[in-house]
Order: structure tokens, then sequence, then C-alpha cells
């Protein structure tokens, strides 16, 4: 039992009646001969330890090392608070718990990489802003996190998930997907509208590219782990409306894969282009690296 | 197939900021650490491409110091492991090149690691969220992933006997 394409864990799904989250549990303890309980508990630790990133991430109010992120989770707790924000509750907590995690990230706390570090902010905030708001328990979070760990493999196996490999697209682009199927799953969507989703997501972040100022996985990283966790809303509801992406999920990645073979270096986190060389790009860097 | 489970995915547990320029890179540096079998006196690390661009702000020497040490991606130590080599007298040198000509990835490195009688000389590349491979051992190309499951002894006697007392000149 495995997958090596988006229509062939459908396929998969309709053959077995069952979700991506429930093909992903089987799937791994198949491969492994571990029982489906234990690789469950074992995702529930990560749970766990997204979670406490989220926690510490609202409560510390510090800069990272660099100076030039940090504290946000806590502005932007203190505007939600007044319930003013325009984006409504679930989007508002999943930016406020998606900056909490990079913050955290940044400043060298311990977090669990979705699928990567730099995008690490983006499932845990979407994930714990329908507990939050929505009363989903730790054990629907979990099942979405086999939902987005599903994506996330045949994305990683088909194209990458790295700045470095190719581009933002490839990461926070990665991230955002992974997370659109996975609320669309705990929505009870079908499989189809999750992958749909993941589509619609990836779609809307083709091109991105990896222009970390400094080097740094902070500018402009963590507010397009925010801005991530927005989309990957609007990417699912999108897809729970029952609407298609034209171009199927297994396109949509190879077209993020041929993008990202072509992308020039400059583009690819070595921090020669894009917002890295601004003005305030390139002074922020000489500051630190001095 | 290179991303084998949901661990590869959801995953590592790790100190921030990079999986690739940090957790991968210590997952590297711990191979170099278990293979050497620990005490590693001195090392020589040749950073690369989009290493060698980025490895300060990522904390990418911390990373490979960390694993060199013996430690986890998610041992909070990492934040301080240049200072804990300092304090074991660990004598570490640093040096930043183009494109590695030895494997076609933008985050490769080479470690030059000695312990009291050895010497490895390891390439590692870290592919992305945190999973790495070694391509180089002791002049002898190779293709280990290091989130599947691998024989320590049967790497040592493949690579490691056979060059143990000649394994001095390296490929860098």
């Amino acid at each position: 039992m495995d997958f090596a394409s988006m229509e062939e864990l459908l396929a998969l799904c309709e053959a077995t009646n069952k979700s991506i989250a429930e093909v992903m549990v089987a799937r791994e303890s198949s491969k492994s001969g571990r029982p489906e309980q234990e690789i469950v508990e074992g995702m529930k630790q990560r749970l766990v330890r997204m979670k406490e990133a989220i926690d510490q991430g609202v409560a510390d109010r510090t800069l990272a090392p660099s100076g030039i992120s940090g504290g946000d989770a806590y502005k932007l707790e203190r505007y939600l608070e007044k319930g003013e924000q325009l984006t409504g509750q679930i989007v508002g907590d999943a930016m406020k718990f998606a900056f909490a995690t990079s913050e955290m990230n940044a400043r060298m706390g311990i977090i669990v990489a979705t699928p990567t570090a730099g995008s690490a902010g983006i499932l845990p905030g979407c994930l714990f802003s329908l507990h939050e708001n929505q009363k989903y328990t730790f054990e629907h979070l979990v099942m979405a996190l086999f939902t987005a760990s599903a994506i996330g493999y045949v994305i990683a196996n088909r194209a990458f998930i790295s700045g470095a490999a190719g581009g933002c697209q490839a990461e926070v682009g990665s991230a955002t997907a992974m997370a659109a199927a996975a609320i669309v799953e705990t929505k009870q969507g079908t499989p189809r509208q999750a992958v749909h989703a993941a589509a619609i997501a990836l779609k809307s972040m083709l091109g991105l590219v990896c222009d970390p100022v400094a080097g740094l996985v902070e500018v402009p990283c963590i507010k397009r782990n925010v801005l991530g966790s927005s989309l990957a809303f609007s990417a699912a509801d999108i897809a729970l409306a029952g609407i298609e992406s034209q171009i199927p999920c297994d396109e949509v990645i190879g077209a993020m894969y041929e993008i990202g073979k072509k992308m020039p270096r400059a583009y690819r986190e070595t921090a020669l282009g894009g917002l890295a060389v601004t003005p305030t790009g390139s002074a922020v860097k000489e500051r630190i690296m001095k | 197939m290179v991303y084998n489970s949901y661990f590869d995915i959801i995953g590592p547990i790790m100190v921030g900021p990079s999986s690739s320029h940090t957790a991968g890179v210590v997952t590297i540096g711990k191979f170099v650490h278990d293979f050497l079998g620990g005490g590693i006196e001195s090392a020589e690390i040749v950073f690369y491409d989009s290493f060698s661009e980025t490895h300060k702000g990522h904390g990418t020497d911390k990373a490979i110091v960390g694993g060199l040490l013996g430690l986890d991606t998610d041992d909070s130590r990492i934040r301080v492991a240049l200072e804990l080599a300092a304090k074991r007298d660990v004598r570490l040198a640093f040096e930043c090149r183009g494109e590695c000509p030895y494997y076609d990835h933008p985050n490769t490195l080479l470690v030059r690691a000695k312990t009291a009688r050895d010497t490895a000389v390891i390439g590692g590349v870290s592919l992305g969220g945190g999973i790495s491979k070694i391509f180089y051992v002791n002049e002898f190309a190779v293709d280990i992933p290091l989130n599947a499951p691998y024989d320590l002894n049967e790497l040592r006697n493949k690579f490691w006997q056979k060059t143990r007392c000649e394994a001095v000149a390296g490929g860098a």
C-alpha cells in the first residue's frame, strides 16, 4: 500500500473507502510493521511539541538574536482581543499561532518541521485555530497531520520542499498546500476536495522565490508563514464549496518542479537576490554580519 | 523516493531555525561522530554553495559542530555548540567555497574529522526538511540516506579499514 502521486492516493482512498489520513496511517503501519496505534501515538507526540512552541511563542515578546523578528505574535494577540479583525476569528488565530511558531523557530527554539523549519508555522497555526474555535480535539488534529503528511510526502518525492532546492514555492507553498488539505479533511470534506485544496493553494504560490534577508529564516519567511495560514483557509473554503482546480494537483506539482529547476541560484536561499539585496535588506545583512 | 514516512514530512522535532541548514546538518555531524565512535579532537569543515552563503544566519556552524559532538536535532545545547566544543578543546576550522564539485546540490558540506587515532573524510548533503544523505566517505562515493536504518559496522568495514592508514588526504 503506497502511492507516488495524488491520483494514486485518491485511487487508494476510493478503493478502501478511507480518508487520506486513514490511508496514510495504514501505509505507515504496513511499511514499518508497527501497529496503527503506535503510528498515531508517534504523531501525537509531534502535535504536543507544536503546541508547546505555540504557547511559548505567544507569550514571548523578546526579539530573535538578529533583532529583526520577534514580538509580533504578542502584538497580533493584543489586536485580536479587540475583536475587530477583518479576517475573522479563525484566520486571526491561525495567523497568531503561525507567528508564534515561526518566531520561536527564529529564536532557535524547539519546533516541528512541517515540512521544513522555515515553513513550520503554517500547519500548526491552522490546526490549533480549528482546535480553539471549532472544538476539534487533539485526536482530530493528529489525523489532520496525517492528511498533511500524505500531501507533503507526494510533493517531496515528486518535486522539492526546501527553499534552497526550489525556492519558497517549494517550502511555504508545500506547507500551505498541506495545511489546506488538512483543513478540508478535518471539516469532513472528501479526499478529492482535499487534493483540490492542495492544488489551489500551491498554484497561488508558484514562482515564489526564497530571498531571506541576511540568509536568516526571518524576513520575509515569518510573515509568509502567517499569510500562508490565511491562504490555506481560503483554499480550503474554495474546495469545500465544490470548486475544483482546473489543473490536476500532480500537474501543479510538476509545474512547481519545473519552475524551481529553472529558478536562478540567487533566488534559492542564497540571500543573493530579491528582498535580501534591497537597500534595507543589504543594510540589515551588513549590521548583522559585522 | 527520498522521503519515506510521515516522520520525514512532519518532523523532525528540532532546534530552529532551518531544517536543511540546521537539523539536516546536525544529522550529518552526528553520522561523522558515530562513524568515528565519538571522541573527535579536531574537524575541518568545508561549506559549499548555499551553506557557504548563509551558514552564519542559520547556525549551520553550530549545527555541524553539535552533531560532531554527538547531539541530536532537538538538543537545545546546539545553540551553544561552539562554546561546548571550545570547552572540550575540539579544534575547528571552517572554509567556504562555491558549488560542490562532488555532489550536485546547493546544501553540501565536507568534514575532515580526527580522533586520537583515526581520520575520516565525510561528505554530506542536506536535502530539505531535515533529511540528509552521506555521499562521500574516505575516498569512496557512497549513497547513505540518514533517514533509513544503516549498519555502522558494515560501513566501517567497507569504507574505513581499507583506508584507515592513508585516509589523510581526502577529496577536499
